[in-house]
């Protein structure tokens, strides 16, 4: 049987031959710890490194030093929240965030934050308002993601940020679902930007960044050997090294800078219009049929469309899709929060994301497949 | 022939300088200063111009420069 792969909001996969190619070589030519010596193997891999983290603040409008590399878009995150947080603060984040935000909030409420919740509205405007309203003095920080993981609705963060600049609050964005399909970037305002290197940006698995505009220093979360500053025990106070103690995955980074080149060769307007496109070949041939239900509901959307066929769970959906060669995922997302707000508790939803390999003829097959599933059943 | 060691914190901002140096028209190489006096180990960038133009023009980035010191090609410790 022929699998096709349809959950790239996940993670991105196929890659493309470039970024096994550029993870190949890293395994082959550059071997030293990178700022961690003077000899040519880890001057070697440290300059590789350095290319990439220039290649990255170029993509996203930083300067290379405030560009720090981390496991995974949670694990920027959790550096970001955490690390500017302090006992009697108040933190703002959006209805429809990932846990990757929702838990760290969750569990800052053990040490006396309190997390307020802006309603994605059902308009642009309507959100921003709904910011507004929660951004008192007393708020340390707001988080709000590019784009849903679950609805693909993209929010309106270069407003958000706007009024969270006139109010001296931090702005992060989750841009896990955006980066590499929107032209996220701190020029649009915000102060950190927090992302996977494995989604929109086709790195290998292992690969996050987190963005600083340097305007906030960060508190550590996570101490140890940075190459730098080696005679004191306190951390390191300088950013990128700060916020990456222990030795770099040089082979994912330098995979993740072949995936970057990869986007910016083929351009975000054109991997969105083509993956969009896909999206809207499903919307339309799915959205008539018995029983269907789609989410979406707003301006704009990265290509992610969830949907349920009634009577019919979506893990359970998603196992028969899965049966049939086609890779998408169901349930939650890891987006407690999200289906909350959609209602769509507790079987969650199944979840469409294409990238720039799929085909429009393996999206048909999809939609044939649907719609037998709702004249049939399971 | 002699050259002035720069002290830059970390590897990475020794990159950043040796492309703005380089950028800039002036040639440089990064070194370990596995032994740096004030802060245990670090970077340094080695160059043979005048070190006050160097970390003008490196202050002007942004970069925060220390110790210099003088050091003998084939015997830069």
């Amino acid at each position: 049987m022929r699998h096709v792969y349809f959950d790239n909001a996940a993670t991105t996969y196929p890659k493309p031959p470039s970024v096994a190619e550029a993870v190949r070589t890293a395994v082959e030519k550059y071997g030293g710890n990178p700022g961690r010596g003077g000899h040519f193997y880890s001057m070697n891999a440290s300059a590789a490194v350095y290319k990439v983290r220039e290649q990255a603040a170029e993509f996203f409008g930083a300067e290379p030093e405030n560009v720090a590399f981390t496991l995974n878009c949670t694990h920027s995150l959790n550096l970001a929240i955490k690390g500017l947080v302090k006992p009697g603060d108040k933190i703002v984040i959006s209805s429809m965030e990932h846990n990757s935000v929702a838990r760290p909030a969750y569990a800052l409420s053990k040490i006396g934050v309190s997390a307020r919740v802006a309603k994605i509205g059902g308009t642009d405007e309507e959100t921003v308002e709904n910011f507004r309203r929660l951004l008192s003095p007393e708020v340390r920080l707001a988080v709000c993601s590019a784009a849903s993981n679950v609805t693909g609705r993209a929010n309106p963060i270069d407003k958000i940020a706007e009024i969270c600049r006139e109010n001296g609050i931090c702005f992060i964005v989750d841009g896990a679902q955006a980066c590499g399909i929107l032209p996220i970037s701190l020029r649009d305002g915000m102060n950190f930007i927090c992302t996977a290197g494995h989604k929109g940006l086709y790195g290998p698995t292992g690969t996050g960044l987190l963005i600083s505009d340097g305007k906030f220093t960060l508190d550590t979360v996570i101490e140890g050997g940075t190459g730098a500053t080696s005679s004191e025990l306190s951390q390191t106070g300088f950013m990128p090294e700060r916020l990456e103690s222990g030795t770099l995955n040089t082979v994912g980074i330098l995979g993740l800078g072949a995936g970057i080149s990869y986007v910016k060769s083929m351009g975000t307007e054109k991997l969105f219009r083509h993956e969009s496109g896909l999206c809207d070949i499903l919307i339309d041939g799915i959205k008539g049929e018995q029983g269907v239900k789609i989410y979406r509901k707003g301006e704009k959307f990265v290509p992610i469309v969830s949907f349920n066929i009634d009577g019919i769970p979506a893990p359970k959906l998603s196992s028969a899709l899965s049966d049939s060669g086609y890779a998408l995922r169901g349930g939650l997302h890891c987006s407690l929060l999200a289906h909350r707000t959609l209602g769509a508790l507790p079987d969650g939803t199944v979840r469409f994301s294409p990238s720039a390999f799929s085909s429009e003829k393996d999206v048909a097959g999809l939609v044939n497949n649907l719609k037998k599933i709702c004249k049939t059943g399971l | 022939m002699t050259y002035t060691l720069i002290n830059v914190s970390s590897v990475t901002y020794a990159m950043k300088s040796k492309n703005i140096l380089n950028n800039s028209g002036y040639y440089c190489e990064i070194e370990r200063e596995e032994r740096n006096k004030r802060s245990g180990c670090g970077y340094a960038i080695r160059i043979k111009d005048d070190p006050a133009v160097i970390c003008g023009i490196l202050e002007r980035n942004g970069i925060t420069t220390g110790e210099r010191r003088t050091a003998e090609r084939g015997n830069r410790r």
